[in-house]
């Protein structure tokens, strides 16, 4: 195998998933996925320090890389709990929910058009039934049929 | 492969061109918007497979046989679950995709020697930040597609901006490549220049790792628990300070009237 | 001398300063003895001064009497104030100026020195102001008692004290210009004591003001000195190498005929001086802000605006003698502006009802007598001019703190229509009163009737030039230009180009009086028909005079006893240390005039000024004799002005009908002050109100709005982006991510192989 080759490729990569994780962070609504997509930069740079320090032969990179693991679960712990509040407060995951900082005479940024509904209707897994059907609680409508 | 002799520049540089152009495009059909059609998302995946390939040419990393082939695999796994992890609607069959590209990077870690990495990354992500997601989804997340689910904020020029940064960076990984790496790219490590101290020599070649993996996981350990043991006692502090603030940002943030009506401003 | 007397010089500015400044420090907490520090430093100064005079007028009198008098000076130099070099530099080349007249490179840069000097002249000045200063300030401790600004008007008097000793005592003419300005500072706080005020305000204002226009002529004349003598200095200065440099009024120029630069840059030198004399001393044109002045505390009119400030012009003149001497236009120009002054003044003073404002008028018309003895240009002329100054000094600062001590008592009541008998209430203020007026109006052995006698002996001769003998002859002589070789420069005069400054070339030859200063077109006025005229106006003001001035003595302190309700019931004598001072200055006005004459102790002291040694000024000089022809027609012009007075107002009721009656519209000229202020409002005040609505519409609308249209730009600008404050943190993320690409493209853009 070619070092310098098998860096290439790896960084590469490594770009692929940053780049994709700040398209997804910058375009998607949602907080949850923003998220994800933000864990997904992290994943494109883990990939490049690793690759980087095995081209070097130095563990740092590796080193920091563990280290990105361990804050990564710390913000994921912080931040989902930060969602859950914002979540609690406005009822939505909606990062366009937030928009108190605007300027005062603007109005508030709605979305213009919405799609009617799913465009592409989801399909969703189901189980085959077995067993007796339990007893619904009529009490308890927040059972989904769908997520 | 010779990437240098074989690729004039000028060809390089359109297929660049045409990879992010691709990219953009392919992304910007892709993510969700109000005007989408079953159409537009086939000729948007179709264009960014294109563009994948595209970015893989000007990156001049096909054609290797071998291990190599592993490592496609796995690259092209992490690739396409990433890519498909910010275009689903579903938030939970995103946080599904994202478990699958974190099953790709693994294997791109894997194959390039880091095993402990590897596995610590399915591990923490996958078994436990993950998962984490998915209960804040299942708290959270109202019945049905959310509205925000299906729109997107500003797609065309966010497209636009990830497409540009990636050629960019390929733009100059293929630099990288196409320029001797030993002379100009590899800086000598710590090791190396320590080494080279001692010897009053200049190492030539790279001192690779060994490719046995028994040692590597050791190795790390023993960095991790030697040069940077203070460090690790200080992540294990911020793991424990997050789980303290997470628990009392929980315990306090309860919403009141008051923030509503703030928040409807 | 046994004393150094450079060290009491230069106390006599530095005790008044120091109380001055004690009295802004401690003022409030010393409370009702506030005066202490002020009465203190400036009593001492004044004990200084005697003690310099004494020793100055031993230095003259061991010169010997009746010889040429040498003059007599002390330079004392302090320090350097400030040093431009290579300050000629800014001359033309090709008009080489004063370089050419100093002869060498070592004057061509301004040095000011901070010099006092002392000289009978300024020892005389000092003396007369620490002097009445002192019983101004004792009189004060009186009258402004129970006033809120008790500790400020102590610490302005002491101040005004230290600027007037130094303004005489300085040795260079931007020393003089500094403590002149000086001056009219600590003026204008005095006028605008009360500055709750607004009269006083108002007429502090406008004292200013006018007095800007003065100052303006003083600062224009400066720079001629200095570009026309290469110096500012008064004295000779001598140099490292042993050179002397001589000063404008230094001796080596004084003994040399030919120091003096006439013509055209002379005479416009001595008229700019005239200007600012003017403005200082209240003459016509510039003689509006005096009677105004009244309104400030009456010590401060009686310091100030009588006794002290306002000879500041006479001081300047005398001072300047020997350039005044070479332009005889403008010297004949001093006494016509004085001897109208005094003419207009003292026609206006017959009318007013206000005391302070009679004296006010009355200043007017006596520094005017003063100007039009200054203008004879010869010694008795100028020896005269000080001398009134003298004791006008003392027997106008009686008056007016006898006006003060009326006023003090009829409860700020200074209407003379109001008043009438208080000599009854009040007789010591009456008896002093009456010796001032007395002194004021020229009677037989008071002070003011030898001094004023001495200044019409100086016009008497310049009209009369045969009759005076010749001396006289040859002084005429002197000061006419086609033949005044022995005063002119002797030295060709060169107009360069239009340029005004002359070139002076100093030739080896003295003889060569070839080409005269080109005769400037006032000088055609210094001719005997002028002074004739001169000198029956200033008789006829001396008639004037004694008729105002007992029509005020006999409209306030006789007829039936009336006292303005003000007063209140207990309308009484002011208290010791009002009276105190005024019987001092009684006495001196009573008989220092008769002492200073017989002895001709004055005249002989003031001759040796350095100034007055000029031998233009010093070939002037007279025998002492008394003029009795002249003392007759004076005393008859007095007496015929205390006759019509006492014809009008001896024993009536001072509000029945004025003289003015009979006068028609003349009484309603006088009455309103010569339309001299309307004048002034019609001719300055309302075109600059025009242009000032102007600049005032030009800077509302255009500048204003050119400022606001600029100051929209970014409010526009503003409306535009802030639409791009969503408050959406992604589009604030792509905004940061497009940044971010701009900044990456533009490195990859200068990096590319």
């Amino acid at each position: 195998m070619i070092p310098a080759t098998l860096l290439t490729n790896a960084l590469l990569v490594g770009a692929v998933l940053f780049c994709l994780g700040l398209v997804g962070i910058l375009t998607r609504r949602n907080l949850i996925v923003m998220f994800l997509s933000a864990e997904l930069m992290l994943q494109g740079v883990s990939v490049t320090l690793v690759a980087w320090s095995r081209y070097h032969g130095d563990w740092g990179g590796q080193v920091l890389v563990v280290f990105v693991l361990t804050v990564a679960a710390c913000e994921a712990a912080v931040a989902l709990v930060l969602v859950l509040q914002a979540f609690a407060r406005t009822g939505r995951l909606d990062a366009a929910a937030w928009q108190s900082l605007r300027e005062d005479n603007l109005p508030r940024a709605i979305d213009r058009e919405l799609p009617a509904g799913d465009s592409v209707v989801p399909t969703w897994p189901r189980l085959t039934p077995a067993g007796v059907r339990p007893e619904a609680d009529a009490s308890q409508s927040l059972e989904r049929d769908h997520v | 492969m010779d990437p240098v002799s074989t690729t004039p520049v000028a060809q390089s540089g359109m297929l660049l061109a045409g990879s992010i152009a691709a990219l953009a495009s392919a992304l910007w059909l892709l993510l969700p918007k109000a005007s989408d059609t079953i159409a537009s998302r086939r000729v948007g995946a179709l264009l960014g497979a294109l563009a994948l390939a595209g970015f893989a040419a000007t990156g001049r990393s096909l054609g290797c046989v071998g291990e190599d082939a592993v490592f496609l695999t796995v690259a092209a796994v992490a690739v396409v679950s990433g890519l498909a992890t910010i275009v689903t609607r579903s938030p939970v069959y995103a946080a599904i995709w994202f478990a699958m590209a974190l099953a790709g990077v693994s294997g791109v870690l894997l194959v390039l020697g880091a095993q402990f990495l590897g596995v610590a990354t399915i591990v923490v992500y996958a078994g436990a930040i993950l998962v984490m997601f998915l209960f804040v989804l299942m708290l959270a997340q109202p019945s049905g597609m959310a509205s925000y689910d299906r729109v997107s904020s500003e797609p065309m020029l966010a497209a636009a901006a990830g497409a540009v940064l990636l050629g960019l960076l390929t733009l100059s990984i293929g630099r990288l490549s196409a320029a001797e790496p030993a002379a100009c790219c590899r800086m000598p490590s710590r090791v190396e220049a320590a080494a080279a101290a001692a010897t009053g020599t200049v190492p030539e070649a790279s001192p690779l790792p060994a490719e046995s993996g028994g040692n590597e996981v050791a190795h790390l350990g023993a960095q991790l628990f030697g040069r940077h043991l203070f460090a690790v006692e200080v992540a294990g502090v911020l793991l424990l300070v997050a789980l303290v603030g997470a628990i009392a940002v929980v315990s306090r943030g309860e919403a009141t009237e008051a923030d509503h009506r703030r928040e409807d401003r | 001398m046994t004393f150094s007397a450079s060290d009491l010089l230069v106390l006599i500015p530095l005790l008044p300063l120091l109380g001055a400044i004690c009295t802004v420090l401690l003022g409030r907490r010393l409370g009702a003895r506030a005066h202490l520090p002020a009465v203190v430093g400036i009593g001492a100064a004044a004990i200084v001064a005697a003690i310099l005079l004494g020793g100055t007028a031993t230095d003259v009198a061991s010169g010997g009497h009746g010889a040429a008098p040498r003059p007599v000076e002390m330079i004392t130099t302090l320090w350097r104030w400030a040093t431009v070099e290579n300050a000629q530099a800014a001359i033309p080349s090709d008009g080489p100026g004063a370089a050419a007249i100093l002869g060498g490179d070592s004057a061509a840069s301004l040095v000011v020195p901070v010099a006092l000097r002392l000289d009978p002249l300024t020892a005389t000045l000092l003396t007369i102001i620490t002097g009445v200063g002192l019983l101004v300030a004792i009189y004060s401790i009186g009258y402004m008692h129970d006033d809120p600004g008790y500790p400020r008007f102590f610490a302005l008097v002491a101040m005004f004290v230290f600027s007037m000793s130094m303004l005489v005592a300085a040795s260079n003419f931007l020393l003089v210009y500094v403590f002149w300005e000086a001056v009219g500072a600590c003026s204008y706080l005095l006028i605008g004591f009360w500055y709750t005020k607004p009269e006083a305000a108002r007429a502090a204002k406008k004292a200013f003001l006018v007095n800007r226009v003065g100052d303006f002529g003083l600062a224009i004349a400066t720079f001629l000195l200095w570009m026309t003598y290469g110096t500012l200095d008064f004295h000779d200065t001598l140099a490292a190498d042993g050179t002397i440099l001589p000063g404008i009024l230094g001796q080596t120029r004084l003994a040399d005929a030919s120091g003096y630069v006439g013509g055209a840059v002379g005479t416009a030198i001595c008229l700019l001086m005239l200007l600012a004399a003017c403005g200082k001393s209240a003459q016509l044109p510039l003689h509006v802000w005096l009677p105004d002045a009244m309104e400030g505390p009456t010590p401060a009119s009686a310091l100030i605006h009588a006794a002290t400030m306002v000879t500041a012009g006479i001081y300047l003149i005398t001072r300047s003698a020997p350039l005044f001497v070479a332009c005889p236009g403008a010297l004949t120009m001093v006494s016509i502006v004085g001897a109208t002054t005094a003419l207009v003044a003292a026609l206006i003073a017959t009318v007013q009802n206000d005391l302070k404002r009679v004296l006010a008028y009355s200043t007017i018309s006596q520094l005017g007598y003063m100007f039009a003895a200054l203008g004879t240009g010869t010694m008795l002329g100028f020896t005269a001019a000080i001398f009134h100054l003298v004791t006008h000094a003392f027997f106008k600062a009686l008056l007016f703190l006898g006006a003060g001590s009326v006023m003090h008592a009829m409860g700020g009541v200074i209407d003379m229509r109001r008043f009438g008998g208080l000599r009854q209430v009040m007789p010591v203020t009456a008896a002093t009163f009456l010796v001032g007026a007395c002194a004021l109006a020229g009677v037989a052995p008071f002070a003011g009737f030898f001094s004023k006698d001495e200044i019409l002996a100086a016009l008497h001769s310049k009209a009369h030039p045969a009759a005076h003998g010749a001396d006289h002859a040859e002084a005429r002589v002197a000061a006419a230009p086609p033949t005044a070789g022995a005063i002119r420069p002797s030295a060709a005069q060169v107009h360069t180009r239009g340029q005004l400054f002359q070139t002076v070339s100093r030739r080896s030859d003295s003889g060569a009086h070839g080409a005269a200063a080109d005769p400037v077109g006032l000088d055609a006025l210094d001719h005997p028909s002028t002074w004739k005229v001169l000198f029956w106006m200033s008789l006829l003001t001396a008639g004037l005079t004694a008729f105002y001035t007992f029509r005020a003595v006999f409209m306030t302190f006789t007829g039936p006893v009336r006292i303005p309700k003000e007063a209140g019931h207990h309308a009484h004598e002011s208290p010791r240390v009002m009276t105190a001072p005024l019987v001092v200055l009684a006495i001196l006005s009573a008989f220092a005039g008769w002492v200073l004459f017989a002895t001709d102790a004055l005249a002989h002291f003031l001759s040796a000024t350095p100034s007055l040694t000029a031998p233009a000024v010093a070939r002037t000089a007279v025998p002492h004799v008394f003029h009795l022809d002249l003392a007759i027609q004076g005393t008859l012009a007095a007496a015929i002005g205390i006759a019509i007075a006492a014809i009008g107002h001896l024993g009536r009721r001072s509000d029945s009908p004025q003289f003015e009656r009979y006068l028609g519209p003349v009484g309603t000229l006088f009455a309103n002050k010569f339309y001299f202020d309307a004048l002034y409002k019609a001719l300055i005040v309302k075109p600059l109100e025009a242009v000032a609505l102007l600049s005032a519409f030009i800077d509302r609308t255009i500048v204003d709005g050119t400022v606001d249209a600029i100051g929209r730009v970014p409010f526009a600008w503003g409306a535009a982006v802030r639409r791009m404050q969503s408050g959406l943190v992604q589009r604030y993320a792509l905004a940061g991510v497009v940044g971010v690409l701009a900044i990456v493209l533009a490195l990859a853009w200068q990096l590319r192989p």
